[in-house]
């Protein structure tokens, strides 16, 4: 059973977000890590290939820093990483995936795993459209999978509820919050990382051009949400504050 | 049968290369273990420093999680016992160094250098916000012509119960007359429990960042709120090159008191239990600067823990454990705060920001909270002016 | 030459989801704007009957997409169907609401169609003749503001509840068009499906937090913060305080050691507000506190405070955010 994560590094949940003097989003001073849900999606790769032997690949679109994700992936205990440095400034939802497809066809895989959406631009998009590309078929946030002979027997949760789905693989599944709870690397597994291949690529190596991956989506501007305003606090009688407090939730804060 | 055990010596290379070389002079001998508050809790943990030592010695796996490598509170309790005299506390950081490279730490943890690298403090919190606990309150600005820089701890600039112990501090140095100032915002975390997390690159930045920044402003001598500030300043940032003096409040309100400038009239008719600080105590040497100071107070009756000065228990809030969760049964405060309620104390006093945050947890689901309370040593003394 | 805007009508049981009447409002705003025509494409089975209305909040058309294999949903159906209409119609813009669904479609059908897709959508305007969108990111810390310049259709999801259902006409119908849809090949097989009523949403991805402190007295009166989380379909959580007296279970503790949570509401009912408590869930976007005790550290942190009795003030909340969640 081969498996191949798509995974992606990501600002960590603390990070203070700012724009830099270009109105870009500033990428000084935040911690990078990899994408909870990918971490997800690594640990079940780990216990499918336990359970069934194979291979797990982790591939990764990005910079050079975003070998450190891939590096933890490595940790936990997968086998081989591709990076794919694009080179470019801006990629979008679709170079993304054209890319990580392109990476992916040239190996042998039963599953591609993903996380269901990364938690910075949380587009939720790439995984499926992967699936697309290499004409799989592919089940979103996936709460339980299990593989049994050629099939997969997943449980996605759906709106109200949840719905167990059956599929020939190979298949795409993105992982959501509930799957699994995800190890942590082990020194042994740290030591052993080092050793293990990470294959970094460009484009070319790929043999896509620029023109492939262009971009469909463009980015206008950047804005960052208005500063808290001082606190209120709401006076009266408890049944008069009570309405007064939903009203400014709904008219004022515009949060309900 | 079992599989073989593997054993793996670039796990001991790694943690000597991180600067944990005296985890190869352990004996096994096991002292270290005996002592760890840790298998002194009702419910029995699964930590055990001793069997950690010789696992990463030669390489096991399996320790590596939020209850066994992450338990250490790296109060030393333990170090005062080995008889190989090994620093242990900074073992077990090293070991968490080669972890916190790699992004493997515990997730409470994860969030705590989120925050130190985007707002310079450990809570999450505006960094801009930093000087709020100033607010009508008058608190002078450091400028090079005042003696002492008053380096005021995240907990204690954020944390609202712990924001009255920096304004007693203030008023304390006011009115000894000191000549003092903060510096504020501009200022990060001490950084001294982000380090115990494993993370050398943050705790780095964190370090050559405030040394710069009190080089840039003058300066020479600090007063520290907590005890963790003062230790990493004074025995981690001179590896950074910083040269300044530095002391505890505590220390230096005790020279005060001892130099007739400082007096306490108020009588404060409570008795008082003192808990030990790891970090004044155990680490810094400082046993007896608080105990006087509380000595001082009118009226005040003194008490102590059975375990106290090098054989105190720590309350469980240090090595980063502050940020994390402990199973009710297994915290250390708890078992502190049993006892000081058995010794008839109302108040538990203390002099570090984590220790407050910690005893009043407990006191709290000890549901002891209505008949006694924690305070830092500089509340009681500002009472008693 | 891509002409129409669509909008993807989402169904269950005949059921029209709101954010679809949403869809609709805006979509029409935008087709004027642009001299273009509003349709909305209706895949299911035994929803023809649906069709004729959706006139009334702005569609122009219908496309109907009925089929056996399209009862229920499953991804490749309906992204096989509306793919296919798609390329034979040329559509300029395709709308989807931001629901578990319209967000598995989307991203399907924007790749068989090789275009771009914004998802996530917090609003929808035209700027120079284009459609531009705006999407939190970052868990909403930073916003940021795209189109889609060449590629055709521009596609969309839109979170429900961000865009006003106005303009309805009553009686206004749209034109029907039957399309029989080619369903493909589905490769997800439904074995089952659960639908549980009122399950609350996971702490951490949770949109609304209805937390209890050690103000709350007993487990028992969490009952009262169950009964306002459920009419905000909110989840609940729990200080470490309320954990410790062993009122909830550690999982629904918040706080920096529990879970850190940034949802977009966070009401704090009898929490005082330790800094461990905060610096859990601080980054949320609009705090209310509701504490009897004025001094308390939560205050510092809420956006909107009462103070006084929540056993009196939260009941009271609950009838009020009925009234108007109805409405
Ligand atoms: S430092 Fe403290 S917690 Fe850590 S092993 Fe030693 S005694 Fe135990
Ligand atoms: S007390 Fe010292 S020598 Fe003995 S087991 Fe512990 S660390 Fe090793
Ligand atoms: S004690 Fe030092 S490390 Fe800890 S929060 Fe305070 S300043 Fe930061």
């Amino acid at each position: 059973m081969n498996i191949v994560v798509c995974m992606k590094q990501t600002f960590d949940t603390e990070a203070k977000i700012a724009l830099d003097a270009n109105g870009k989003i500033n990428k000084q001073g935040v911690s990078l890590i990899m994408n909870p849900y990918c971490e997800f999606a690594v640990e079940e790769a780990l216990r499918i290939k336990e359970k069934h032997g194979g291979e797990v690949t982790v591939v990764s679109v990005g910079g050079p820093e975003a070998q450190d994700a891939l590096r933890q992936a490595l940790a936990m205990g997968a086998d081989k990483a591709v990076l794919v440095d694009p080179g470019m400034e801006e990629v979008d939802e679709f170079a993304t995936a054209t890319i990580l497809a392109k990476a992916i066809s040239g190996m042998q895989y039963d599953i591609i795993l993903g996380g269901f959406r990364a938690i910075d631009d949380g587009s939720a998009q790439v995984a499926g459209r992967v699936a697309e590309i290499l004409g799989l078929p592919v089940v979103n946030v996936v709460v339980k999978l299990d593989i049994e002979g050629g099939k997969a027997v997943a449980t996605k949760e759906i709106e109200g509820g949840s719905q167990v789905l059956e599929v020939s693989l190979p298949a795409v599944f993105t992982a959501q919050k509930g799957l699994n709870e995800p190890r942590y690397p082990s020194m042994k597994g740290i030591m052993q990382a080092k050793k293990k291949p990470m294959d970094k690529k460009t484009l070319a190596d790929l043999g896509l051009d620029a023109a492939q991956v262009a971009p469909k989506v463009k980015v206008l501007s950047y804005f960052l949400p208005s500063a808290r305003a001082a606190g209120k606090i709401i006076p009266g009688e408890p049944a008069d504050a009570a309405r007064d407090l939903v009203k400014a939730l709904r008219e004022e804060a515009k949060v309900i | 049968m079992s599989e073989p055990l593997m054993l793996f010596d670039e796990v001991r290379d790694a943690i000597v290369a991180s600067g944990g070389e005296e985890i190869q002079m352990c004996m096994q001998c096991g002292l270290c273990t005996g002592s760890c508050p840790w298998g002194r809790m009702e419910e029995k943990a699964e930590f055990n420093v001793r069997a950690m030592f010789h696992m990463g010695r030669l390489g096991y796996d399996g320790y590596e999680s939020d209850d066994f490598l992450f338990a250490c509170t790296t109060c030393n309790q333990c170090g005062v016992k080995c008889p190989r005299g090994i620093k242990i506390p900074n073992v077990v950081r090293s070991m968490r160094s080669v972890i916190c490279e790699t992004g493997g730490i515990p997730k409470n943890l994860k969030a705590v250098l989120g925050s130190i690298n985007s707002q310079g403090n450990p809570w999450s919190q505006e960094k801009d916000d930093r000087t709020a606990w100033t607010a009508g309150h008058d608190v002078p600005e450091f400028t090079p012509d005042k003696e002492y820089l008053l380096y005021v701890c995240c907990t204690s600039a954020y944390d609202g119960r712990s924001q009255k112990v920096a304004r007693s501090i203030v008023d304390l140095l006011k009115a000894a007359g000191v000549s003092f100032g903060i510096i504020g915002n501009e200022e990060k975390c001490c950084g001294e429990s982000v380090r115990k997390i494993g993370a050398e690159e943050e705790f780095g930045n964190l370090a050559r960042h405030n040394i710069d920044l009190f080089n840039k402003k003058g300066v020479k001598k600090i007063i520290t709120t907590s005890p963790h500030c003062l230790y990493t300043f004074k025995n981690e940032y001179p590896e950074f090159g910083a040269e300044f003096e530095v002391v505890h409040y505590s220390e230096l309100l005790h020279n005060l008191v001892s130099g007739g400038k400082l007096k306490f009239s108020k009588p404060v008719a409570k008795k008082v239990i003192y808990h030990e600080p790891c970090y004044l105590g155990r680490h810094s040497r400082i046993f007896d600067a608080p105990r006087e100071l509380l000595g001082a107070v009118p009226d005040l009756e003194m008490a102590e823990f059975k375990g106290n000065r090098d054989f105190s228990m720590c309350c469980s809030g240090g090595g980063a454990r502050i940020w994390m969760e402990t199973k009710a049964g297994q915290r250390f405060s708890d078992v502190k705060v049993k006892e000081a309620s058995e010794s008839g104390s109302q108040v538990i006093a203390t002099a570090c920001p984590y220790c407050i945050v910690m005893l009043e947890d407990s006191l709290k689901n000890q549901n002891k909270d209505e008949e006694m309370s924690v305070k830092d040593i500089s509340e009681i003394l500002k009472e008693s002016l | 030459m891509a002409k129409g805007i669509w909008v993807y009508v989402e169904q269950r049981d005949g059921k029209v989801k709101k954010v679809t009447y949403e869809l609709l409002s805006a979509g029409r705003k935008a087709a004027d704007s642009l001299g273009e025509e509003l349709c909305a494409v209706l895949p299911g089975k035994g929803v023809a009957g649906i069709a004729p209305g959706l006139g009334e909040y702005g569609a122009d058309k219908v496309y109907v997409l009925e089929s056996d294999a399209l009862e229920q949903y499953t991804t490749d159906g309906y992204a096989n169907a509306v793919a296919a209409l798609a390329k034979e119609k040329e559509p300029s813009a395709i709308l989807m609401g931001c629901t578990v669904t319209g967000r598995d479609l989307a991203a399907q059908v924007a790749q068989k169609l090789g275009t771009g897709l914004l998802t996530d959508c917090t609003d929808m305007a035209l700027e120079n003749g284009q459609l531009v969108f705006t999407r939190p990111i970052y868990a909403g810390k930073a916003f940021v503001k795209a189109a889609c310049p060449e590629a055709r259709p521009v596609m969309a999801t839109i979170r429900p509840n961000v865009l006003a259902v106005e303009g309805t006409q009553a009686g206004r119908t749209a034109e029907v068009v039957n399309v029989t849809p080619n369903a493909g090949d589905i490769r997800q097989i439904i074995k089952d499906t659960v639908l549980q009523v009122s399950t609350r949403p996971e702490l951490t991805e949770a949109d609304i937090i209805v937390s209890g402190g050690r103000g709350m007295k007993g487990p028992e009166n969490f009952k009262i913060l169950e009964d306002l989380a459920d009419v905000l379909g909110a989840a609940v959580g729990a200080s470490r305080a309320a954990v410790d007296a062993g009122w909830k279970p550690h999982s629904f503790q918040v706080g920096q050691t529990g879970k850190t949570v940034s949802p977009v509401v966070y009401i704090a009912c009898g929490i005082s507000g330790a800094i461990q408590h905060l610096a859990g869930m601080s980054s949320s976007k609009c705090i209310v506190a509701v504490n009897k005790d004025p001094e308390a550290n939560i205050f510092k942190v809420a956006d909107y405070g009462i103070v006084g009795d929540l056993f009196e003030i939260v009941p009271l909340l609950t009838e009020e955010f009925k009234k108007i969640m109805a409405s």
